[in-house]
C-alpha cells in the first residue's frame, strides 16, 4: 500500500466520484465541487503566470508600450458589465471575427475541403492497386450519397430517393464507428483508475 | 413478469458491478489476448523508424492531453519518447493545452531517466538541451502555429525551464518547420485540425496524430488523403505502439496499455453481449404487447 498522502487523496476522490454509481450522495456531491473550485483556482494561477505576466505585465515593465493596445482591446470585453459604455464590446469582438475570419477561411477551404475533394477522386492507379482501388471506389459512394441525403431543394424520389437511402446507411456507418469508438474511450479510462486503485493506491499490481 | 421482461428491467448497478469484476480480473488471472497492429499505427511507427540514427531534424511532440484522458495519451507519449530517444532522434516537445505540461514532463523525466540508468556513456544518454528541449506552455496557439512555421524562438523565447531558447544546443539548429521531420499531436481535443489548416497548409509540415478513442473517426479521412502520416488512436492504437517497440526490441517490458487490453477485450464482449440481449429482450417485449 502507498505511503504518499496525495495518493491516499487521489484514491479516495476516485471512490468518492464512482460511488454515484450506487446513488447520489454527500461524498459525490463532496468531490463534485471540489474539483470545480481546484479547476478554477488552476486556470486562474496558471494564465496569470504563463499568459499575463510574461505576454503583457513584463513588456510593459520594459517600456514595450505597443502592448497598451491589445491590453486596452482586452480591458474593453469588460465593459459589457458597465450599461453605458457597454458598446466598446464590439470593438474587440469585431477585431477578433475579422481576424478569426481572415485567418481561418483560407486554411479551412485549403485543408480540409481541396484536401478531403482530391480524396475522393478515383484514378486508374487507385483502381489497379487491389484494395485500395476498391476501398476508393466506396468512399466515392459513400460521399455522393451523403451528399445526396443533405440535398433537400427538390423533393426526395426516384434516384434521388435511393441514393439518399444509401447516403442514411453510410450515415449510419459513420455513428455505429463513433459510437464504438467513444464505448472504448471511457472504457479506457475506467481502466486507467482502477490500474492507479490497483498500483500505486494498493500496490497488488505492477 | 416473463424472462425477456426481466432481461429489459436489470439493474443497472449489477451491470457497474460485472463491468468492474471484468476490467479487475484480467489483472490477477494472468492471459493474453492477441492483438492485431492497425496500418495507422504502424505507418507512424514506419515513419519514425525510417528516420536515420544521427538524425539532425527533429520530433515535435505537442503534449496536449489532460489528466481525464492519461490512460489513453500517456502510454502514447511514454512509446513515442523512447522510440525517439532510443533512435537517438532529437524531440522537441511544446503543450498548447494548460492542463498538459505537468504531463509532458512527468512523460519527459520517466522515459530519460529509465534510458540513462541503463547508458554507459555520456553518448548514450539522453541529455536535456542536447537531445530534447520542452519548451512549455504557449497561449494563443493559432499565431503560435504560424509563427513557428517562420521561427520557434519568436513563440518561445525561453524554454519550461526559463533558459534562453536560442541558448539550447539543439535549439541552435532547429530554427522552425525545416528543421521538423514530422509533428506528433497528442490530444485530446480538436488541437490536430489547427496544425492542419496552420502549420500543414501553409508550410508543408508533415504531421501525426495520437488521439483519444473518441476523437479518432473524425481524423480518418486525414489519414485516406494523407494529410495524416499516421495516428495512434486511443488505448488500443497506444498498446499496438507498445507491441511494435517490444517486437523491434526497443523496450523489454509489456507496456501499461498492453495490460489494460485484455480488460478492454473483455468489457467490450459484455457490452456486446448486453446490446444483444437488451435488443431481444425489448423486440420481445413489444411483440407481447
Amino acid at each position: 500500500m502507498s505511503s504518499d498522502p496525495w495518493v491516499w487523496i487521489a484514491a479516495f476522490l476516485t471512490l468518492m466520484v464512482f460511488s454515484f454509481l450506487y446513488r447520489d450522495n454527500p461524498f459525490y456531491k463532496f468531490a463534485e465541487h471540489l474539483f470545480v473550485g481546484i479547476a478554477n483556482g488552476y486556470y486562474i494561477v496558471f494564465y496569470w503566470h504563463q499568459a499575463l505576466k510574461p505576454n503583457l505585465l513584463e513588456p510593459l515593465k520594459a517600456g514595450e508600450f505597443l502592448y497598451l493596445i491589445p491590453f486596452l482591446l482586452g480591458i474593453m470585453y469588460f465593459t459589457r458589465f458597465i450599461p453605458k459604455i457597454g458598446w466598446l464590446v464590439r470593438l474587440p469582438m469585431g477585431f477578433m471575427i475579422g481576424w478569426g475570419a481572415g485567418i481561418s477561411i483560407p486554411a479551412n477551404i485549403q485543408a480540409f475541403i481541396f484536401k478531403q475533394i482530391e480524396g475522393t477522386v478515383v484514378t486508374p492507379e487507385t483502381l489497379n492497386s487491389g484494395w485500395e482501388g476498391i476501398w476508393s471506389i466506396i468512399i466515392l459512394v459513400g460521399v455522393i450519397s451523403t451528399l445526396m441525403y443533405f440535398f433537400f431543394s427538390t423533393e426526395q424520389r426516384g434516384v434521388l430517393k435511393c441514393s439518399s437511402r444509401l447516403g442514411i446507411i453510410f450515415i449510419m456507418l459513420g455513428f455505429g464507428a463513433s459510437f464504438g469508438y467513444t464505448v472504448m474511450a471511457r472504457v479506457s479510462l475506467l481502466i486507467g483508475r482502477i490500474q492507479f486503485l490497483l498500483g500505486p493506491w494498493l500496490g497488488l499490481i505492477k | 413478469m416473463n424472462l425477456f421482461q426481466k432481461l429489459a428491467k436489470i439493474d443497472r448497478r449489477l451491470i457497474y458491478l460485472t463491468l468492474t469484476v471484468l476490467v479487475i480480473l484480467p489483472f490477477f488471472v494472468k492471459f493474453r489476448i492477441p492483438q492485431n497492429i492497425m496500418p495507422q499505427t504502424r505507418k507512424l511507427f514506419d515513419f519514425i523508424e525510417s528516420l536515420g540514427s544521427r538524425e539532425t531534424k527533429a520530433v515535435l511532440i505537442s503534449i496536449d492531453y489532460t489528466p481525464q484522458t492519461m490512460p489513453e495519451c500517456h502510454p502514447m507519449a511514454i512509446s513515442l519518447l523512447t522510440h525517439c530517444f532510443k533512435k537517438k532522434i532529437p524531440v522537441v516537445g511544446l503543450s498548447f493545452d494548460p492542463q498538459a505540461p505537468g504531463l509532458a514532463i512527468e512523460a519527459f523525466n520517466r522515459v530519460v531517466n529509465q534510458i540513462n540508468a541503463l547508458a554507459r556513456t555520456n553518448a548514450d544518454s539522453v541529455i536535456y538541451g542536447r537531445d530534447y528541449v520542452y519548451l512549455g506552455w504557449k497561449s494563443g496557439r493559432i499565431a503560435a502555429l504560424m509563427e513557428m512555421g517562420e521561427k520557434i524562438s519568436n513563440v518561445f523565447p525561453k524554454d519550461y525551464y526559463n533558459n534562453y531558447t536560442d541558448s539550447l544546443p539543439l535549439m541552435r539548429r532547429i530554427k522552425n518547420y525545416r528543421d521538423i521531420s514530422i509533428a506528433i499531436i497528442l490530444a485530446a481535443a480538436d488541437y490536430p485540425q489547427e496544425w492542419l489548416m496552420y502549420a500543414q497548409a501553409r508550410y508543408g509540415l508533415k504531421l501525426g496524430a495520437g488521439l483519444t478513442a473518441v476523437m479518432a473517426p473524425k481524423y480518418y479521412p486525414f489519414l485516406q488523403t494523407g494529410q495524416l502520416s499516421g495516428m495512434i488512436s486511443g488505448m488500443k492504437g497506444a498498446a499496438e505502439y507498445e507491441n511494435l517497440l517490444l517486437n523491434y526490441g526497443y523496450t523489454r517490458e509489456i507496456g501499461r496499455a498492453e495490460t489494460g487490453m485484455n480488460s478492454q477485450t473483455l468489457i467490450h464482449l459484455l457490452i456486446i453481449s448486453l446490446i444483444i440481449i437488451g435488443n431481444i429482450g425489448y423486440i420481445a417485449t413489444k411483440k407481447n404487447d
